[in-house]
């Protein structure tokens, strides 16, 4: 019953969907407000609806009831009740449907808090929500029915949820990353609106610059969580493969770090507003891109769902619908807008334009390494395979002129920078990053001509002169405590960002450099030394889980002769889907992770271990939280929630 | 011309349709291996165990095998040792192409044969030995000419040191008796 209940729901919210498709838009060309005034209605209506299909679906998990060949699919009675919960998006047609409600949830927050807006620009920005809603309902509802049954004939036990997804990350890590992707939708139907209207100007990019913060904020998290549940659960210590789906998730990731450093010079200066207007199509195109790559079996990748070309035609001309009609809009109304802001050559605008040259730059060369084994057998010249060394190297080269210059960049005022003020508080900055850079690495005792020397130097000379630049401003308020006050939010955001970027180059490269790693026999009250580090292998005995069974094995960690911890690593047999996963120990701290994976039974009452020392491996992710916490505060800025001031909305509402 | 500016990405945009529409309808894991009835490439490459024997196709010739590409850096290769030897029992003919990875001359410790050798008798000693011989391929100059885009992948070559078959990924009893048994018999024929 309540299965069928979804059904309808989602059904209801399609039904909604196609009305905010509709009607708002044609209100706003009619200029008739009543239609305008149903936006918000429909897309309350719509959220709601989803939210109950989505209920209905976990309720259908919750309740084990293998009818439901999605349930049949992808659980078991076994399986603990929090999985069951997560494994109602944890197949295609379940992680459609969260995406659907996600995007409803953008479009109800819209229409919720967008009280400043002028009423023509709101109809229209959640009717171009409403379309896209069409567009993912249908197929959830059509293509991709998360509620099918298999009656008569249904299974007495489901076959299990995948146990790689069998982890805390991966509760997080969908709807996490799913916010990030659905959230630019936001700030392309903000476009989309802006496009129809005409009108790209301070005000329209301080209204989108929340979206795309908020969005971009989700994204972030989403790929950081992602990165660490390959960590903990692949058990090889690795936290990013150059996937196709991780490079899916970093291209939309990149455009829109593109877009809300671009959406800031669009709010100060009202120029960029062609490179805005198409970083925020292309933040979204690159999003549905990704979902259609994921989904249709196009590249190979270890995330792939279950493939079906039906689906992936559909949602290539979804893509085609979509993405061409928006870029189309754009060639045809671009043209006719003018940005007036003069600048020189080092100013705070060239030094954004720098950041996004370099960001499109990464895009472009994760977008052409991730489709180029396509390009090339589509053209009949065989199959390759594009793997790490390239991105690696790319990346290496990009890094460098990318990091000094987001040194340089927030010293830099709008219009035009004279040189000679900056040398000194620069040159202090630089010397400061030197010492430090040196300094932790000596204390290491392995200062070194190699990455690791490198990437501290940029990382400190970005994190320095972030801290340096806010310190300052403050400064120039009188004192501290007047100028905390005086700086606002989106400031510390922007700082904190910019450190947490430092966090991560950190992070990176000395992960890379003095990563150690051994595979070793051993047997019970053997011991194994790495990097200083003994680990003496204590016990190792069998396991029952509640869905799997096993091996665990415990260690003891010393470090000249004192005690440092216990670990425990687990090597888990899932019964029902017949699969073998590591869980990893990790013990961690931010100076170094230590981690132990247990892999065979060797002759001999023996086992198989993998040990690693990863040192500032923590601040890879580190690096990614600070850079979300920096976009929270830049949302907690005031001048997001102050209202429009009448003239402007009566302005506008005559565009 | 500021005009039509504004049109690029919509044309760049349209072109990659394109390409998305054609891979729909293609197989991603399908691949053309380009030695494939070809003679093994020129090599003269040392081998794994005793350095001072060189190993060059002409000596391979004679009898039909298959060339295993594999490391002890390589998970599946590991696990896919056991059934080799079993096949190696039954009589199969199985050479090692032992593929190191790439080193940075700047960031990684030189290479150590000595090492190497230990880790493989180690491996070998633990999960079964099906090799003849291994062939160290060092500079990964053979694997390139054969094509290989990853390891574990196996060539079958017949008498005449022709390659006869290419298959990517791990050999289990399930992939042999499929794919490659029947090519086996077939290319083993006097």
């Amino acid at each position: 019953m309540i299965v069928e209940a979804g059904q309808l729901a989602l059904t209801f919210a399609f039904a909604l969907s196609l009305l905010l498709a509709i009607v708002p838009l044609y209100g706003s060309f009619t200029a008739n407000q009543r239609m305008l005034l149903l936006a918000k209605p429909l897309a309350l209506g719509q959220f709601l609806f989803c939210l109950l299909a989505m209920l209905a679906l976990i309720y259908a998990f919750r309740t084990n009831d293998f009818t439901v060949v999605n349930v049949a699919q992808n659980s078991s009675s076994t399986l603990p009740w929090y999985y069951q919960i997560t494994a109602s998006f944890g197949s295609h047609e379940g992680s459609m449907l969260l995406w659907v409600l996600m995007l409803a949830g953008w479009t109800a927050l819209v229409a919720q808090f967008s009280r400043a807006l002028p009423l023509l620009l709101l109809g229209r920005i959640l009717g171009i929500l409403g379309v896209i809603c069409v567009g993912f309902i249908a197929f959830s509802l059509f293509m991709s029915n998360p509620f099918e049954r298999s009656l008569p004939f249904f299974p007495v036990e489901g076959r299990d949820l995948n146990p790689l997804l069998q982890d805390f990350g991966m509760i997080m890590h969908p709807p996490t990353l799913y916010m990030g992707y659905v959230g630019f939708a936001v700030a392309f139907a903000f476009a989309i609106a802006a496009l129809m209207g005409g009108r790209f100007d301070s005000v329209w990019a301080r209204w989108v610059r929340p979206w795309a913060l908020a969005a971009w904020l989700f994204l972030t998290l989403g790929i950081m969580l992602g990165s660490w549940w390959a960590y903990n659960e692949l058990g090889w210590g690795g936290w990013w493969f150059w996937d196709p789906v991780e490079n899916a998730s970093f291209m939309p990731w990149l455009a829109g770090t593109a877009l809300i450093h671009s959406l800031a010079v669009t709010e100060k200066r009202g120029t960029f507003k062609s490179w805005t207007v198409l970083l925020a199509l292309a933040a979204f195109a690159l999003s549905l891109v990704g979902a259609f790559l994921v989904r249709s079996g196009v590249l190979v990748s270890v995330h792939s769902f279950a493939t079906d070309p039906g689906r992936g035609m559909y949602l290539l001309v979804f893509l085609l619908l979509v993405v061409g009609g928006s870029l189309l809009l754009y060639g045809m109304r671009m043209n006719s807008v003018r940005s007036q802001a003069r600048y020189q050559l080092f100013s705070r605008e060239m030094m954004l334009w720098g950041n996004n040259i370099f960001l499109l730059t990464a895009c472009l060369i994760v977008f052409l390494g991730t489709l180029f084994p396509l390009f090339h057998k589509e053209l009949g010249l065989g199959s390759i395979s594009i793997g790490e060394p390239f991105f690696n190297q790319m990346f290496y080269y990009l890094t460098i002129p990318f990091a000094l210059m987001l040194g340089l960049g927030p010293w830099v005022r709008w219009k035009q920078q004279q040189f000679t003020p900056l040398v000194k508080p620069l040159g202090l900055v630089a010397v400061a990053a030197l010492v430090l850079a040196l300094g932790v690495l000596a204390s290491m005792q392995s200062v070194q001509a190699n990455l690791a020397l490198l990437g501290m130097l940029l990382g400190a000379w970005v994190g320095v002169s972030a801290l340096a630049e806010v310190m300052l401003r403050m400064r120039q308020f009188g004192s501290v405590t007047q100028g905390m006050t005086k700086l606002n939010a989106s400031h510390y955001g922007m700082t904190l960002a910019h450190i947490g970027f430092a966090v991560l180059v950190i992070g990176v490269a000395m992960t890379k450099t003095y990563t150690e790693e051994r595979d070793v026999r051993m047997q019970e009250g053997d011991t194994a030394t790495l990097a200083g580090y003994q680990f003496t292998l204590v016990d190792v005995y069998d396991l029952d889980g509640p869905n799997y069974g096993g091996q665990a094995a415990e260690l003891d960690v010393r470090k000249d002769g004192r005690y440092v911890t216990h670990l425990h690593a687990e090597k888990r047999f899932y019964r029902i889907q017949r699969t073998i996963m590591t869980e990893a120990a990790v013990h961690a701290r931010l100076s170094r992770d230590l981690y132990v994976s247990l892999g065979e039974e060797l002759p001999g009452d023996a086992w198989a271990l993998r040990i690693q020392v990863k040192p500032f491996v923590r601040w890879i992710w580190l690096g990614g939280l600070l850079m979300s916490l920096g976009a929270l505060l830049a949302l907690a800025d005031k001048r997001y929630r102050r209202k429009t001031p009448p003239a402007i909305r009566q302005e506008v509402a005559n565009a | 011309m500021r005009k039509l500016f504004f049109y690029v990405p919509l044309v760049l945009f349209l072109l990659l349709t394109v390409f998305l529409l054609s891979g729909l309808f293609s197989d991603p894991r399908e691949r053309e291996s380009a030695s494939l009835n070809r003679a093994l490439p020129e090599f003269a490459l040392a081998d794994l165990m005793q350095p001072q024997q060189i190993w060059t196709p002409q000596q391979l010739h004679g009898e039909t095998f298959l060339l295993n590409v594999w490391g002890t850096w390589c998970p599946t290769c590991n696990a896919e040792l056991g059934y080799l030897t079993e096949l190696r029992k039954q009589g199969v003919k199985i050479v090692g192409l032992y593929y190191e990875l790439p080193r940075d001359p700047t960031f990684d410790a030189p290479f150590n044969l000595k090492a190497l050798q230990q880790d493989v008798a180690q491996k070998l000693q633990q999960n079964g030995d099906p090799y003849q011989f291994n062939i160290l391929d060092l500079e990964r100059s053979l694997s390139l000419d054969l094509g290989v885009s990853g390891a574990p992948e196996t060539f079958l070559v017949d008498a005449d040191g022709i390659v006869r078959a290419h298959h990517i990924g791990d050999i289990n009893p399930q992939v042999w008796r499929a794919k490659l048994a029947p090519l086996y018999q077939q290319w083993s024929q006097p």
